[in-house]
């Protein structure tokens, strides 16, 4: 189940125009490129031939059962940190005085609980994700923490008319270079995703601020380990002009699981 | 023509494979992000807290033991992170490579931080030396690439330590590394292995940013006489004494002590269960 539909109400903090035109132009580049690299793999060796969608190209299978390995921020994610504990999270002024107005009943009472389960938050919030391909160009993540789910979308994303808890991602396979004389790239392993158009939330879980001009960039990277583990590693960069003085930087490991034991949706606290 | 065409296939070829096996350039400065764990990471750990960490009862009974002043020691003031740790240590980290000057192939990376010796990753495909040989705080470490991900195996470490509150890391452990570059963003993912002092791998993943204008300056360390003690008297703790010390953490931040003692189980999210549903009550004071 998913509660997307909670993020189609209009909120007041939307993106300013240009702020919106620079998320729109981002994407557009973005997707294009997203586009053309399966396209221009599809030429080399000049035999034209179909594109290939992006879960036949998958250079990692990122499906499947993933669980959460909270080795890091242990007391900031495992347990609801103290009002005005924002530690290692590069705040401006302004979102200073906002967590430290945090008030948790205030959100439950508009209906707000799922502030810190938006897209910049939900790979720290400990819980197992169920990754699938959702068709060809479209990876879905569920997570069963808050009962979020994320649509990464290789490509250009639907339209999308208001804000989300989850946004609205474009998925791209990174490519390795150019290559020599022209050759199209190789693909080099890890998944990159830009999510814009997200509804204002919470970087953490105790009001500390991330804006609807967020632009988030995420990078997936699955390993092999020698003992037979596979790791999904996703690095999380948050660029915030309304609250943060600079990037904020965070990578989430997730361990991966023979199958669906533990899943456990629970609903969004706001506590 | 058909001597260009084949000297250009065979470029091509040659290309390819020169680039499948130099990967991605880590070459650079790169300056440490202190996002995650600042507190722990910058100022210093709080002692008693094993949150997040898998350890069995010997590495617990190694940090409830521990006396911070150990480090005034003449042998221990100058020692350096090891590899595993310096990741999440204080320090920014210079990484440049060794080319070969007629093959042209990259034979090494370096990797030096602030704190710490010049760790080498040998990309030749030499095997590492026998169990028997000398034991390094940079270890013995060899690299491959898979896709644009540098995997680093290194052995050979000296005992060194998982947090700097004393918990331990034995000289038995391994280290799997895999560096991830994504324009100017690295990542790290540091996974430990050891026999003696874990129960399960332990991950870390952290983050640098490419720092055009950082320079590593020298660490010089100068071995002095930080406090007047007894001859061959060693800082430690008695087990079973007060242990305010590893349960002032605890009680201070509204954690339950059992919690803070670690363990595999504390890494897990389905450990929220056992912890009170109230927030945590201490504000990481700024220092």
């Amino acid at each position: 189940m998913r509660i997307e539909t909670a993020g189609a109400r209009a909120f007041p903090w939307t993106p300013k125009r240009g702020a919106r035109r620079r998320q729109a132009s981002v994407l557009a580049i973005f997707a294009a490129f997203a586009i053309f690299v399966p396209f221009a793999s599809a030429q080399r060796g000049g035999q034209p031939r179909p594109a290939a969608s992006a879960r036949v190209v998958a250079p990692y299978d990122f499906t499947g059962y993933w669980v959460s390995v909270v080795t890091e921020d242990w007391r900031w994610r495992m347990m609801t940190p103290a009002k005005g504990d924002y530690a290692s999270v590069p705040l401006n002024r302004a979102a200073e005085r906002m967590a430290d107005a945090w008030d948790p009943a205030k959100d439950e009472a508009a209906g707000e609980e799922c502030r810190s389960y938006g897209a910049p938050a939900i790979m720290r919030v400990p819980g197992r994700l169920h990754i699938t391909w959702q068709d060809d160009s479209t990876l879905r993540v569920d997570a069963d923490a808050g009962t979020q789910t994320r649509i990464l979308n290789f490509g250009a994303a639907p339209p999308q008319q208001t804000t989300s808890w989850q946004g609205r991602s474009v998925a791209l396979w990174e490519p390795a270079g150019g290559g020599r004389r022209g050759a199209a790239p190789t693909l080099a392993g890890s998944l990159k995703v830009v999510t814009t158009g997200l509804r204002a939330g919470y970087l953490r879980k105790n009001g500390v601020p991330y804006s609807a001009n967020t632009v988030l960039t995420e990078y997936f990277q699955g390993t092999h380990e020698d003992n037979g583990d596979a790791w999904l590693i996703v690095t999380t960069v948050v660029q915030d002009p309304e609250y943060l003085t600079g990037r904020f930087f965070t990578s989430s490991h997730f361990k991966k699981l023979h199958d669906a034991s533990g899943w456990n949706p629970t609903r969004c606290s706001a506590r | 023509m058909a001597i260009a065409i084949v000297c250009g296939a065979a470029g091509a070829q040659y290309d390819d494979a020169a680039r499948a096996a130099s990967g991605l350039d880590f070459t650079g400065e790169w300056a440490p992000r202190f996002h995650e764990d600042q507190p722990e990471r910058v100022p210093g750990p709080e002692l008693g807290d094993y949150l997040g960490i898998p350890i069995n009862a010997a590495a617990r009974m190694r940090g409830v033991t521990w006396e911070a002043s150990i480090q005034t020691l003449w042998e221990w003031q100058c020692r350096p992170h090891s590899a595993d740790y310096i990741w999440r240590g204080p320090s920014p980290v210079r990484i440049w490579k060794d080319v070969d000057p007629v093959s042209r192939q990259v034979t090494a990376w370096h990797a030096e931080w602030l704190r710490s010796v010049d760790r080498q990753i040998y990309m030749d495909g030499r095997p590492h030396p026998p169990e028997s040989a000398p034991h390094t705080w940079a270890g013995f470490s060899t690299g491959r690439w898979e896709g644009d991900m540098l995997t680093i195996k290194t052995t050979h470490l000296k005992e060194g330590y998982v947090r700097r509150n004393g918990l331990p890391r034995s000289d038995k452990a391994t280290l799997t590394e895999h560096w991830m570059r994504h324009g100017d963003v690295l990542t790290a993912a540091t996974i430990v292995y050891d026999p003696v002092y874990l129960t399960e791998p332990f991950i870390r993943t952290t983050d640098y940013e490419l720092d055009l204008h950082q320079q590593n300056p020298p660490y010089p360390c100068e071995v002095v006489e930080e406090v007047d003690r007894p001859k061959g008297a060693v800082p430690h703790r008695i087990p079973g004494g007060d242990d305010l010390f590893v349960t002032d953490f605890a009680k201070r931040c509204g954690i339950p002590i059992e919690a803070a003692k670690g363990g595999a189980e504390t890494m897990y999210p389905e450990y929220r269960a056992k912890l009170p549903g109230t927030p945590s009550t201490c504000v990481a004071a700024p220092r």
